[in-house]
């Protein structure tokens, strides 16, 4: 009797033992993957990144920045920017709004010199509401007049916004003078054109410039072989090239915006080195050896060359930084001063001057290493949110047809040499100079007396 | 005196209605004063957001057709025969903007709804 019930026992046991191993092996292995790019025959890139996270981000990227606006549709791209939440062929304006709202979606517009960039946020489940959003907004939207004339005291707003920040103005106004077309175009619509800009404008640039070879369609969060069929099925709108864009040329201006602030901001640079060329992360390099903001908050920014050497020439209060920025088929590589309407020239002669030291070598091999440690710090800590990598994924997706993982630029990063720093830094001291100004100008150097 | 008539081939039944419609239209009167039938249309919402959506020379044109009815008006005139806005003429002008604002406040609506 004992052995049978123990029997019965034995087996009710191994039943329990069975179904615990059940429940561990339904468990899901999620495995990181890699990004995946794939270029479709209409010239489309389809980008894609499954990070198993709930939340998705797609975007549509578009060649069409401000650097493809012609003189006579200047102002094209604001408008355009602000234009993202107007009627379409296939939803008004009130259900894009209250659609989106509807699932907690965001849909968002950046534009750059260069490109356009349509985003969309939602969850993972509602990829597919958003998406036919996204899709209406970039390749069938209706511009209808009074919708367009409606966004006039939006461009009137944003322009009033912009001016608040000597920055925002100095950097449009370096960019004016230093091309002769392409790049010089601004952000901002010009004041002629606020209000001149009609819906005819707008349906132009985006027949021209919103074709399929030129955009990029990238994804977080989302599967790659979806995305690959909606680009196939939806964004084959408009095939070709659209319109040529030119090749910008530098000229080496200078600008200068009289005003009554009380801080005189001002901008030396010369040519440096487009997005490709093998010398653009030898700039980088160089703008953080410089210095390119302080590494310690409400700190005082001593390890910055720019810093030390302005400290000699002046005891008033002041900021200075290596600006550089780099863009497909050219860059702008200087100084950016900050200081009292009194020491103006003379900061701003100390900078230069610093560069100059530079590129004559006075260049350490601790320095060359902590400044490509912070280049590769502030590069791999902008990949850490979902915008800094959707932005590096797309941005790549869209200039090159394919992606370089973190790992190669950091070795990349690694790879510049001393020389390759000192002769970045000759390229500015040699090259013809740019130099835009805002403030009380009385003390600030012409740019032929630096 | 349309319904009493026998019932006739759809073409000739067509040429018909046309004849009864223009004659229809020149008893209304307003072509008289060089006026179409959409610069009478009762303005309310939806009809004055549809007249702020047109474009400009039609609106000027709406405009000026609206001050020549209004200034004969006053003097109890009409045009002559050779001035009047003829059947043919007439365009819907402001139909398609009017069927787009109706269409839009219903949406709305529709969506309040929910």
């Amino acid at each position: 009797m004992k052995g049978i019930r123990g029997i019965s026992q034995l087996s009710s046991r191994l039943y329990a033992a069975q179904a615990a191993r059940k429940v561990e092996a339904e468990h899901v292995n999620l495995h990181p993957q890699d990004v995946q790019v794939t270029k479709l025959p209409s010239g489309l890139v389809i980008a894609s990144l499954d990070n198993h996270s709930p939340a998705s981000k797609i975007g549509v990227l578009v060649k069409a920045g401000c650097r493809y606006e012609t003189p006579d549709n200047l102002g094209v791209t604001h408008l355009l920017r602000l234009a993202s939440n107007l009627t379409t062929k296939g939803a008004s304006a009130f259900k894009i709004c209250r659609g989106v709202e509807a699932v907690g979606g965001s849909l968002s517009v950046t534009s750059t010199r260069e490109n356009m960039i349509y985003s969309v946020d939602c969850l993972r489940d509602d990829i597919d509401t958003v998406m036919e959003y996204l899709i209406n907004v970039t390749t069938a939207p209706d511009f209808r007049p009074w919708e367009v004339s409606g966004l006039t005291y939006r461009v009137k707003m944003d322009k009033a916004q912009a001016a608040h920040t000597t920055q925002i103005g100095v950097v449009e106004g370096l960019h004016e003078a230093a091309y002769k077309n392409a790049l010089c175009n601004s952000l901002y619509c010009p004041n002629h054109m606020v209000g001149n800009v009609q819906s005819d404008h707008l349906h132009h640039f985006v027949q021209h410039n919103f074709t399929s070879s030129r955009m990029a369609l990238v994804g977080l969060g989302v599967d790659h072989s979806i995305l690959t069929q909606v680009g196939e099925q939806f964004l084959n709108i408009r095939s070709g090239a659209g319109a040529v864009g030119a090749k910008a040329q530098y000229r080496g201006g200078e600008i200068r915006m009289p005003s009554t602030g009380g801080l005189v901001h001002s901008m030396v640079v010369s040519e440096g080195a487009a997005t490709g060329d093998n010398d653009a992360l030898s700039f980088g390099v160089l703008q953080h050896l410089l210095g390119a903001g302080p590494q310690v908050k409400r700190g005082s920014n001593s390890t910055s060359k720019l810093c030390q050497g302005v400290a000699k020439a002046t005891s008033d209060p002041f900021d200075v930084s290596a600006f550089n920025v780099s863009y497909s088929d050219s860059g702008l590589f200087g100084v950016y001063t900050i200081s009292q309407p009194t020491a103006s020239g003379e900061v701003i002669k100390a900078a230069v001057n610093q560069v100059k030291t530079v590129a004559d070598g006075g260049v350490t091999a601790a320095d060359l290493t902590g400044a490509k440690a912070q280049l590769k710090a502030q590069f791999l800590m902008s990949l850490e949110t979902s915008e800094g990598l959707f932005e590096a994924i797309g941005t790549q997706a869209l200039a090159s047809g394919s992606y370089c993982s973190a790992e190669e630029i950091s070795k990349n990063i690694d790879n510049v040499s001393l020389t390759d720093v000192a002769n970045a830094a000759k390229k500015f001291v040699s090259g013809k100079k740019t130099m835009a100004s805002s403030g009380k100008l009385v003390n600030i150097p012409f740019v032929d007396e630096l | 005196m349309a319904a009493r008539a026998p019932v006739s081939p759809p073409a000739a039944s067509g040429r018909l209605l046309l004849g009864l419609r223009k004659w229809y239209y020149s008893m209304s009167g307003f072509n008289k004063v060089g006026l179409m039938r959409d610069d009478i249309i009762h303005e309310d919402g939806d009809v004055q957001e549809a007249i702020r959506r047109l474009p400009e020379d039609v609106y000027n044109d709406r405009m000026f057709r609206v001050k020549r009815a209004l200034d004969l008006s006053m003097k109890q005139q009409i045009l002559p025969k050779s001035q009047w806005t003829k059947y043919e003429e007439d365009v819907p002008y402001l139909t398609p903007y009017l069927e787009e604002v109706i269409r839009e406040r219903k949406e709305m609506e529709e969506w309040m709804k929910k």
